[in-house]
């Protein structure tokens, strides 16, 4: 127990002061130090006393009172002692001085300081260790020079003053000349703190050797002194780096236990936590970061554990402190990367993007030399902006190059892909390229290996062959694929495969396949080539290979569902799909869509035509889409579908807002491709009867999305045409379909369908313009509507087209009927030639009717022949019946518009039609029972000759396919998006689908109904069964009636050109 | 091997050209290129100027085949009302109308003899040849249907025939259908011989290489062009590059190179040993459907030309080198 005793005075007694045990009020010590007239030198070593126990209000008290006018007078010989004194105040000045922050205060202590050496010195002007304290004050307030004539005067006295010497080292060390000072240090071998700061001069050197001479020097100063927890520290951070720890918590341990000094001991817990950090010891580490950050306390002073600390805590999860520490060290240095990365990465785990860009990119701009930087903002940036983070990957691949350092492959694949993404097809090859390296692939690419023929039958099989590696393999090629080079070769395989270098895509593919049979994806993409290629076969093959690799694989099963509704295979098309969502987890919002599109599918096809089934169907499509749409507002395809449904309800209205958004949405990337959404939108236009509306729809998609090679499409756009009475686009339209696809015996059907519409129409224009009847128009076009007809006729016999034969026989025979109106017609119109003689050129067109007509003739009476074997009896019958009441109607009716007539109808039978209905609905399923369900929509025509109705409800039989479209395509949308992140998708629907297409159009009509003023009453006629139903008969008579009618009208016109 | 543009006519039809091909030179006059379109007429046009020097009507719903005959003297247009209309080149006499009920007409070809008319039969899953001497039918050369398949099954209509091609000794002939394969018949014998296989789509034009009687080019709706070995029934080389489907293909005359014209409006040339795209040219505006290489021959004339036609009415023609 350290004490100091006073000598009382005029005795021979002592007071004693035991050091531990310093009253808390210095004025009681004063006091007797004052009675006592104590030596200077006790005034002092109390004041240190106090101040060791950081008591720093009493050490100045004792101080000041020690520096006061009386004492200075009292002990006025006393010199040394009333030095140090001062010397005391004015190092305790200086020091507050170097450790204010403020800058006022920071001066003022400074001042104070410069008083205390003054005073100190006009005792003495040549005590050095004034001299010294004037150094010191001159280093702390940065005054470099005059701190070295300072520290110089002191040297000059005594070139031997240690602490002058220090100081001077020190300056040195500011001046950063290291040798210099290196050189003022080396004077006293012996002294611990001398050699402790020549080695961390030796450490601040940063070179090998300079580091090893420091560890040298701290090795010496802790034999020499084995207790110098400053000394320990740094051999502890040396055997740190060494990777000693065993050591380091030694040496550590020991420092912490001799040291009480705040500072030192937070570097010594700061140098515990580290080891133990690295030794992945996170919850110790952690401790002990917490215990420096305590002892500094101040993150100004002693920054490193702060950082560590949060560093630990993201280690384990816990964002929010980590987070607070890293700001804590960015408040001390702002300008520091590597916290502001950490902050940055931190956001990005605590999902606030734009805040972690915020600091990425400060960082990046702060050192714009950190590649690793703009990595990570590249990273960040991929999801949202696609462009800057192809730059930032670009920037730290140019730093990479630039410091020599090797460019990681995984960078260039970024680069590479986000390229890809941006359409830059060259350049994403460039990378990919070049992040292969050199390999087999070089050889494969670069079409210097020999093709060898495959025989043609196996050549189906071509997807899965490998021969071509074996034989690779033979002439001695190293088929190797690294590991770490499959992603980028499956990117340059999706790469051909974008860019329709399709064959080579397939051999990378086969490539990966050949060395990772496990790759899914390869499969996946391989099969969805073999699929775009028509090859399902091959295709579900290959979906299962890579079912044998994963039965669980969502994106495998979806493709499989997808080829299993292409090959009509409804029921397992289902299961498929409910097994993908199943192992989705029920996530898989694109599996909840493909059951909601069968779902669709379902409703509309469904073979049975039960309303209660369809509705069910409809509406848990609904449902399902609604689904996804709850869990991605923003899932364009679930839109489409939910837009779908209710335009199947008859919303048009809210379907069109819907589809026009997802348009707008969809237009807006150029990554998802929605030709479906324009589809529908385009029938809706069509609904509400907006004819040219939907046409331009319609004509823009075909171009922007299908090459116009969707016949499918031309079919809707020919339908529009039809409605709107543009008979000559239509048929255009439809001659343009059939040439697309020659195989579609159902486009030729309505091609003549259309003509005969279209001479029909013509024939019944009140006042035909001179053009139209010197056109002679409606006479070689109804010729054609007769010539295709009994092609088709013709065709039937085949039986390969499934139209019914009878059916195509009405065809015929309404054609005959009408190419005689038609002869009648040219022949009015060959009088009027006659009587204008000068129009030669007319003339001759006639000849060419005439011509033409000539062959139909023959064609006709060919034609009727071959009738006559058929159905001779039946036809006689008919047309008897036919001849009677043309006549019934000459006398009765007067001519009226078609529409007019309906309408009238209409009005009059309004009440049967209920009950007709019914019938019609009996009728079918009688039908069923026997029928494919093609025919059965055939079946309900066959009999009818009310040649108008026909034409509509056929019209209606082979355009109903929109409905069943719009799906089918909404698929392929989705699988062109989908193709970007997965090898899963459905397919388009294929034209000649619709042959078989299963649907209603019943229900389609429904569908259209609301709008379109004319379908309610062609659906009467559609439902009703006819040929017992007089009413019926007596609508068609009027038809035909009204055509002869006209033909009196011609005659009369004629008559009249006559006069 | 380039091609370089050399003319092109814009609105050379009123409506799409589907299909084009060179009538021979003969003594009197050089080649001509010979294009028929949906706006149902025939046009016949100078080489290199591009005139049009007549109009052949009489056709009706769109013309989609035209071929000429090896002497340059008379040529066969098809339309699709089933009508095949031979013609005399220079006057537009009709020679003959042919017609063989039920099947529709396709793409045609005349044997490099100029003996036979080789007719695309459509649904008739069938190949006509017709004698162009007394124009009668001569032979009906039927694809066998595949084993175990119903007649009345909907997949019935697959071997629907869009396409044929003479090889250029004259002995083979091959068939391509909607469902993609490829058939190849012996024509002395009038005997199927076996299936090209490896497109899954519609194949709407085949060619036989001009120098080499074994080797076969198809295009198909599946965006690619096969080239095969038609004897020895293998596939040597699938080319892909074309976005879309491959509407017509054409072997140069020097057998060196393949022309090909697609949906993707695009025509692209093929170096056949490189076994790539050596050249795109995208001067048309919509789907190509023709593209047809100038047989060599006439007076004074060396230079390759070739001629493609599009859905954009227009015309164009090529310098080939």
């Amino acid at each position: 127990m350290a004490s100091v005793y006073i000598p009382v005075q005029n005795s021979e007694e002592e007071v004693r002061v035991v050091l531990d045990q310093l009253p808390r009020d210095a004025s009681d010590i004063l006091d007797i130090l004052k009675a006592e007239q104590a030596p200077l030198d006790l005034w002092l070593i109390i004041a240190r006393e106090y101040f060791k126990q950081g008591k720093i209000e009493q050490f100045r008290q004792i101080l000041e009172e020690g520096s006061s006018p009386e004492i200075d007078e009292y002990y006025a010989d006393v010199r040394y002692e009333r030095i140090a004194i001062l010397n005391a105040l004015g190092a305790y000045y200086s020091y507050l001085g170097k450790i204010e922050t403020k800058h006022r205060e920071k001066e003022e202590h400074f001042i104070m300081a410069t008083q205390y050496y003054n005073k100190a010195s006009r005792i003495d002007m040549h005590e050095p260790s004034t001299w010294v304290g004037k150094g010191q004050l001159l280093l702390a307030k940065g005054d470099l020079e005059q701190a070295f004539a300072a520290f110089k005067i002191v040297l000059d006295g005594d070139r031997d003053n240690i602490p002058a010497l220090l100081g001077q080292a020190c300056v040195q060390f500011s001046r950063v000349r290291y040798s210099d000072s290196l050189e003022l240090y080396k004077l006293d071998p012996e002294n611990v703190e001398a050699l402790v700061a020549l080695g961390i001069l030796d450490l601040h050197t940063n070179e090998a050797a300079g580091i090893r001479g420091g560890m040298e020097k701290m090795q010496r100063a802790f034999e020499i002194y084995p207790y110098c927890a400053m000394a320990l520290n740094y051999l502890a951070n040396h055997f740190f780096f060494t990777g000693q720890h065993f050591l380091v918590e030694q040496l550590t341990e020991t420092a912490l236990a001799v040291s009480n000094h705040g500072p030192t001991k937070a570097h010594s817990y700061y140098n515990l936590a580290r080891s133990y950090q690295s030794k992945g010891d996170y919850e110790k580490a952690g401790l002990y970061y917490m215990a420096s950050v305590k002892e500094s306390n101040k993150p100004q002073e002693f920054v490193l554990p702060y950082y560590g600390l949060g560093q630990v805590q993201l280690k384990l999860g816990d964002f929010k402190s980590s987070l607070s520490n890293f700001e804590k060290v960015l408040e001390v240095y702002p300008e520091n990367c590597e916290t502001m990365k950490a902050i940055g990465y931190i956001y990005v785990q605590l999902g606030q993007t734009e805040k972690a860009q915020e600091f990425l990119k400060k960082a990046t701009k702060i050192d714009p030399r950190d590649a690793q930087a703009f990595l990570d903002l590249g990273e960040l940036l991929i999801s949202t902006d696609s462009g800057a983070a192809l730059e930032a990957f670009k920037t730290a691949r140019g730093l990479l190059d630039k410091g020599r350092e090797e460019v990681p492959t995984e960078l260039l694949n970024n680069i590479g892909v986000l390229h890809f993404e941006r359409g830059e097809f060259e350049l994403a090859e460039r990378t990919f390229v070049e992040a292969l390296g050199d390999g087999i692939w070089h050889t494969l690419t670069d079409g210097k290996a020999q093709p060898y023929p495959i025989d043609a039958s196996a050549s189906i099989h071509q997807y899965k062959d490998m021969q071509l590696f074996h034989r690779l393999e033979e002439e001695g090629f190293a088929v190797e694929v690294p590991w770490n080079k499959i992603s980028i070769l499956f990117n340059l395989a999706r790469l051909f495969e974008q860019s329709h270098n399709i064959e080579m895509a397939s051999i990378l593919y086969r490539l990966i396949l050949f060395k990772y049979p496990d790759y899914i994806d390869a499969y996946l993409r391989l099969a969805a080539i073999a699929k775009d290629r028509n090859n399902i076969q091959i295709s579900i093959e290959l979906i299962a290979d890579a079912l044998k690799v994963d039965d669980k694989c969502p994106n495998a099963l979806l493709m499989l569902g997808d080829l299993e509704l292409k090959n009509d295979d409804w029921v397992k098309a289902k299961d498929t799909f409910k097994a993908a969502k199943d192992s989705s987890d029920r996530k898989d919002s694109y599996a909840t869509l493909c059951l909601g599109n069968w779902n669709y599918f379902a409703a509309v096809r469904s073979e049975k035509r039960a309303p209660k089934l369809e509705a069910t169907h409809l509406e848990k499509a609904k449902e399902l889409y609604t689904k996804v749409l709850f869990d991605h507002n923003a899932n364009l395809y679930a839109a489409n579908g939910a837009g779908v449904v209710l335009a199947e309800k008859g919303h048009f209205d809210v379907s069109k807002d819907l589809f026009t958004q997802v348009q707008e949405a969809a237009s807006g990337s150029v990554f998802v491709q929605m030709p479906d959404v324009w589809i529908n939108l385009a029938h809706v236009y069509f609904a509400q009867g907006n004819f040219p509306l939907a046409v331009k729809m319609y004509q823009n998609c075909l171009r922007k999305f299908y090459y116009s090679t969707d016949s499918q499409v031309l079919l809707y756009l020919a339908r529009t045409h039809y409605e709107a009475e543009q008979w000559q686009d239509c048929k255009k339209t439809l001659l343009r379909a059939i040439h697309l696809a020659p195989s579609n015996y159902t486009l030729k059907f309505d091609a003549g369908v259309a003509m005969q519409k279209f001479s029909a129409s013509t024939l019944q224009k009140q006042k035909r313009t001179v053009d139209e009847v010197n056109n002679c128009e409606p006479f070689p076009c109804s010729f054609l509507t007769f010539r295709v007809f009994s092609q088709l006729s013709a065709a039937s016999n085949l039986q390969f087209h499934g139209f019914d034969e009878k059916k195509i026989d009405t065809h015929v025979n309404y054609c005959k009927h009408l190419l005689e109106a038609a002869k009648v017609h040219c022949e009015a119109a060959e009088r009027e030639e006659q009587q204008n003689k000068q129009r030669i050129e007319l003339a001759r067109q006639v000849t060419l009717a005439e011509e033409a007509r000539r062959k139909a003739e023959e064609q006709r009476k060919f034609q009727m022949e071959r009738r006559k074997q058929e159905d001779e009896l039946k036809q006689v019958r008919q047309q008897e019946e036919h001849l009677e009441r043309i006549k019934e109607q000459w006398k009765s009716s007067t001519p009226a518009s078609k529409r007019k007539d309906r309408s009238q109808y209409e009005d009059e039978e309004g009440g049967h039609s209920e009950k007709r209905r019914k019938k019609g609905g009996k009728r079918r399923k009688r039908d069923k029972g026997s029928k494919s369900r093609y025919e059965t929509d055939e079946a309900e025509a066959d009999i009818v000759d009310d040649q108008e109705e026909m034409e509509d409800e056929d019209a209606n039989i082979n355009y109903r396919e929109p409905s069943n479209q719009m799906n089918n395509q909404e698929d392929e949308g989705e699988e062109n998006a989908q193709d970007l992140l997965a090898a899963a998708g459905l397919e388009d629907s294929d034209a000649e689908d619709d042959m078989a297409a299963p649907s209603n159009p019943i229900r389609r009509r429904g569908a259209w109904s609301e709008s379109d003023d004319d379908e309610p009453q062609q659906r009467q006629p559609q439902l009703s069964p006819n040929g017992d139903d007089s009413t019926e008969m007596q609508v068609s008579d009027g038809e035909v009636g009204g055509d002869d009618d006209r033909l009196n009208g011609d005659a009369a016109a004629a008559d009249e050109d006559d006069d | 091997m380039k091609l370089a543009g050399l003319k092109s006519v814009d609105n050379a039809h009123d409506d799409s050209v589907w299909t084009a091909t060179w009538v021979p030179a003969t003594d009197e006059r050089p080649a001509l290129l010979l294009t028929g379109s949906l706006d149902e007429t025939v046009r016949v046009w100078s080489p290199d100027e591009l005139t049009n020097v007549a109009t052949n009507t009489g056709h009706c719903l769109g013309v989609v085949s035209v071929a000429a005959h090896p002497s340059g003297v008379i040529a066969a247009s098809a339309s699709l009302d089933s009508f095949v209309r031979v013609f005399d080149v220079d006057h537009n006499n009709t020679i003959a109308t042919l017609e063989a009920p039920p099947s529709e007409v396709w793409h045609m070809q005349f044997d490099p003899k100029g003996t036979t008319l080789a007719v695309a039969g459509g649904g008739s899953a069938s190949v006509k040849l017709w004698d162009t001497a007394e124009w009668k039918l001569i032979a009906s050369l039927s694809i066998p249907r595949p084993e175990g398949s119903k007649s009345s099954d909907k997949s019935g209509n697959k071997k629907f025939v869009l396409s044929v091609a003479w090889s250029p000794d004259g002995k083979r002939l091959a068939c391509g259908s909607m469902d993609g394969t490829i058939s190849v018949f012996d024509v002395s014998r009038a005997k199927f011989l076996h299936h090209l296989e490896g497109h899954f789509m519609p194949v709407r034009s085949l060619v036989y290489s001009p120098v080499d009687p074994k080797i076969l080019f198809s295009a198909s709706d599946d965006a690619h062009v096969h080239v095969y070995d038609a004897e020895g029934k293998s596939l040597i080389n699938a080319l892909s590059g074309h976005t879309s489907w491959v509407l017509s293909v054409d072997a140069s005359p020097d057998g060196a190179a393949i022309a090909t014209g697609s949906s993707d409006k695009s025509v692209k040339l093929w170096d056949l040993k490189m076994r790539t795209a050596v050249q795109t040219l995208s001067s048309h505006t919509d789907q190509v459907w023709a593209v047809a290489f100038r047989p060599p021959g006439g007076t004074g004339v060396r230079a390759g030309r070739l001629a493609s036609v599009s859905d954009d009415k227009s015309i164009s023609l090529y310098d080939y080198s």
